[in-house]
């Protein structure tokens, strides 16, 4: 049985549905754009130059890690590139390069490469690297001080730290529909509601992220937020005030749903994304940090591997 | 190919193939020079005294290794024996290659040849079937009949269960058979029950086909159209255990092709076997297309049936997309489990990675088993299979082929399970045999 025809020789399945983690990247670039351009628009040339380095620079951390390892080259699947721009969309306009250089070196190295590459980080390698650049150079991310020489045809405080100092009363200024239009200051990419929501909502219906996570930690946020209204309303602002600030709608769509550091069932999904929701208001509401989003991520990113094995039992076994 | 619907939000969902009102009648196509017939080898039954180069044989006369050697295949032409060779498949499974120069006055007139050469010992056998003359002259017919599960002591069987749908998608072999041949599988059905004694027959079949079942005298079950629940693992957990509880899952059950129970039926009722296979084949174009062939044609004459020329890097797989076996050559025959041949172009070849699992949990959602493969393929990489069999339940799997379907990174998952579980087997039985 010898021919001279080379045919192609591989196993089962002979079909793949196109997957593919590039396009996936692509996808959620796309969506991340929603909320990227108009926070360019708003905070002008300088955001642009944020965003670009961080992408520019991230993808540059992977090649060297690349390198160094002796391993293929890695940054066609976007992920880097991804990386870059989720840590970007925290950043205030005006950080200066060197934090976004550093920061992309705790993203890519120390968050996703030094545990492997793609799919072994435990942590969500942008909240991780915004959370180490956040406590070495808080000053940076002090959105008031940081964005003081700008002028907005709106209140130009950021709302988290007025509801934290002055109480529910002080953010009754905040309309609803202004915050989700994006008129308040922040990070470049999480101000924009409409865009975010957009985005997330895409990326939802193509399978992208898992709605299961998105959802319930936007149902976490809402039900923790309400009880702590009606408790003091005075003290507390509403659910509406905490979904529509700081990082609560990147937090939910873009920050919460990445792959490696979250679940995969359906049952510790919603567990997973109810305690990061609710974990969020409990740290802004009655903790030091004026955002709690951030930390609320890294701690169900810890407790990921734990709820996941809340399961179903697999063929065959204890039926 | 099915790729990736738009909308991503539920678990992609695959369908059987669904055979229209009235199938087209299947393209004959006969074996031009030679067949070729593979026989599975067993370590102990190595060397053969039975056949050497030269021997005549006849149509419907067995070819096997030894006399009483459980795998064998009938000839399906009347020829020469031109050469025997060992053939390595698939995880080095080692095989009796047996080629038969075809006869040119056998091929003119099959028919009478057919009657009057066939062997004298099976005429005698259709005078009193047995189970023991089933599994000594049956074995080879189309569909592959296993009549092994009638002598495990183990588990004796309780039910028969005969499926009218495939078990893979593309794939119109059984649910052709069903519709057009009904009555001959009733006398299959019945003859099986008569020579095991076994009178619990049961019937699957899609859902379209519920009717024209319902007259086959078996209970009839469905299956819903989406792959992979005509799976005879899943038949068995959702579909009989629902009414006969967990006994029938862990009492035997024997299973059987319709193509097999309608070929059984004709072998005992006519004295001769049938030996040709229906295969649904899918060219290039994807157009499929019905074909009736004899056990050991190979994959060129069916080739040169339908113009298709093949190029350097294309893929023949026999078998379904998701559970089939791709060729190296195309001297590959037709065999009695063949029930479909697939001809990919090359353009049409998803290249499968080596990236890492990113976690992306698309194949937990689609796996029927339940497993939590973005774990296990953590260990199955690592090449750690015990593990993997022990916490993340490598032996649950029902090798249907899914989850490589659908990962988002292409890892070979599947090939992965595969060879673990080979590797894991035989090192069972090194143990048993030093034990
Ligand atoms: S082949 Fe994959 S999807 Fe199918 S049962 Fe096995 S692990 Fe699950
Ligand atoms: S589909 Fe592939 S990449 Fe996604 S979780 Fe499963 S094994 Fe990992």
């Amino acid at each position: 049985m010898h021919s001279t025809l080379k045919l192609t020789v591989s196993h089962a399945p002979f079909w793949h549905n196109g997957s593919s983690i590039s396009s996936k990247s692509r996808n959620i670039l796309l969506a991340g754009l929603l909320a990227v351009i108009p926070g360019c628009l708003q905070y002008g040339i300088a955001a642009v130059g944020v965003v670009t380095l961080s992408i520019a620079s991230a993808i540059i951390w992977e090649l060297v890690i690349n390198f160094i390892s002796r391993r293929p080259v890695s940054v066609g699947d976007g992920n880097a590139a991804l990386i870059g721009m989720m840590f970007a969309m925290m950043l205030p306009a005006t950080t200066p390069w060197w934090a976004v250089v550093t920061g992309t070196f705790f993203a890519v190295v120390i968050g996703k490469e030094i545990f492997g590459g793609i799919g072994a980080n435990p942590f969500n390698p942008a909240v991780l690297a915004m959370t180490i650049v956040m406590v070495s150079w808080g000053y940076l991310f002090d959105f008031n001080a940081a964005l003081l020489n700008y002028q907005f045809d709106f209140n130009a405080v950021y709302p988290l730290v007025l509801s934290k100092s002055f109480g529910a009363s002080a953010v009754d200024s905040f309309a609803l529909t202004d915050l989700l239009m994006g008129k308040q200051i922040g990070g470049i990419g999480s101000t924009f509601g409409i865009g975010l929501i957009l985005g997330g909502v895409y990326l939802m219906l193509r399978g992208y992220i898992r709605w299961e996570i998105s959802i319930s930690f936007l149902a976490g946020v809402f039900a923790a937020a309400m009880g702590f209204n009606f408790f003091n309303p005075e003290l507390y602002a509403g659910p509406g005030f905490h979904l529509l600030t700081g990082y609560t709608l990147i937090g939910a769509f873009f920050l919460a749903t990445e792959d490696s550091s979250s679940p995969v069932n359906f049952i510790p999904m919603l567990a997973y994304g109810l305690l990061g929701g609710v974990l969020t208001v409990l740290i802004r509401n009655t903790g030091v940090h004026i955002d709690g989003v951030l930390y609320a991520i890294l701690i169900i990113n810890l407790v990921n591997p734990i709820i996941d094995k809340i399961r179903p039992k697999a063929l065959g076994k204890g039926v | 190919m099915i790729k990736r619907s738009f909308f991503g939000l539920v678990k992609p969902k695959l369908q059987y193939e669904i055979i229209d009102e009235a199938p087209a009648e299947p393209i004959s196509i006969s074996a031009s020079k030679q067949i070729l017939l593979l026989i599975d080898q067993f370590p102990d039954s190595a060397g053969n005294d039975l056949f050497k180069t030269g021997d005549e044989v006849r149509r419907g006369q067995k070819i096997a290794m030894a006399d009483d050697a459980p795998a064998y295949l009938l000839s399906s032409q009347s020829g020469q024996i031109s050469k025997i060779s060992e053939f390595v498949g698939m995880l080095g499974k080692k095989y009796m290659a047996v080629t038969i120069d075809v006869k040119p006055d056998a091929k003119r007139d099959v028919k009478s040849d057919a009657v009057r050469a066939v062997d004298e010992s099976f005429k005698k056998a259709c005078q009193a079937p047995s189970l023991d003359n089933a599994a000594k002259y049956l074995a080879g017919l189309p569909g592959k009949p296993d009549f092994s599960v009638f002598s495990d002591p183990e588990k004796p069987v309780k039910a028969i269960v005969v499926c009218g749908v495939d078990n893979d998608l593309l794939t119109t072999t059984n649910q052709y058979v069903v519709k057009n041949n009904i009555i001959a599988i009733k006398t299959g059905i019945d003859l099986i029950c008569k020579i095991s004694g076994i009178s619990h027959a049961i019937m699957v079949v899609p859902q379209h086909l519920e009717q024209v079942a319902g007259s086959s005298g078996a209970i009839v079950k469905t299956v819903d159209s989406e792959y992979p629940s005509a799976h005879p693992e899943l038949i068995v957990q959702h579909i009989l255990a629902s009414d006969d509880g967990k006994s029938m899952s862990e009492s035997g059950i024997a299973f059987f092709s319709a193509e097999a129970v309608s070929a059984i039926g004709a072998a005992y009722n006519t004295g001769i076997p049938p030996l040709e296979k229906i295969v649904t084949v899918i060219t290039k174009d994807g157009n499929k297309r019905l074909v009736s062939a004899p056990i050991g044609t190979p994959l060129q004459d069916i080739l040169s049936e339908f113009n298709e020329t093949l190029n350097e890097g294309d893929r023949v797989v026999f078998g379904g997309p998701m559970t089939g076996t791709s060729v190296f050559s195309t001297d590959y025959p037709v065999l009695p489990d063949t029930d479909t041949i697939i001809i990919q172009d090359k353009s049409q070849i998803t290249e499968r990675d080596d990236i890492a699992c990113i976690n992306c949990g698309e194949c937990v959602r689609v796996c029927p088993a339940n497993i939590q493969i973005n774990q296990l393929i953590r260990f199955l990489e690592a090449g750690q299979y015990e593990e993997a069999a022990d916490q993340w339940d490598l032996f649950s799997c029902i090798e249907c082929g899914f989850c490589s379907y659908v990962c988002e990174s292409r890892i070979p998952i599947f090939q992965h399970i595969k060879l673990a579980k080979h590797t894991l087997e035989s090192m069972k039985a090194a143990e048993e045999i030093n034990a």
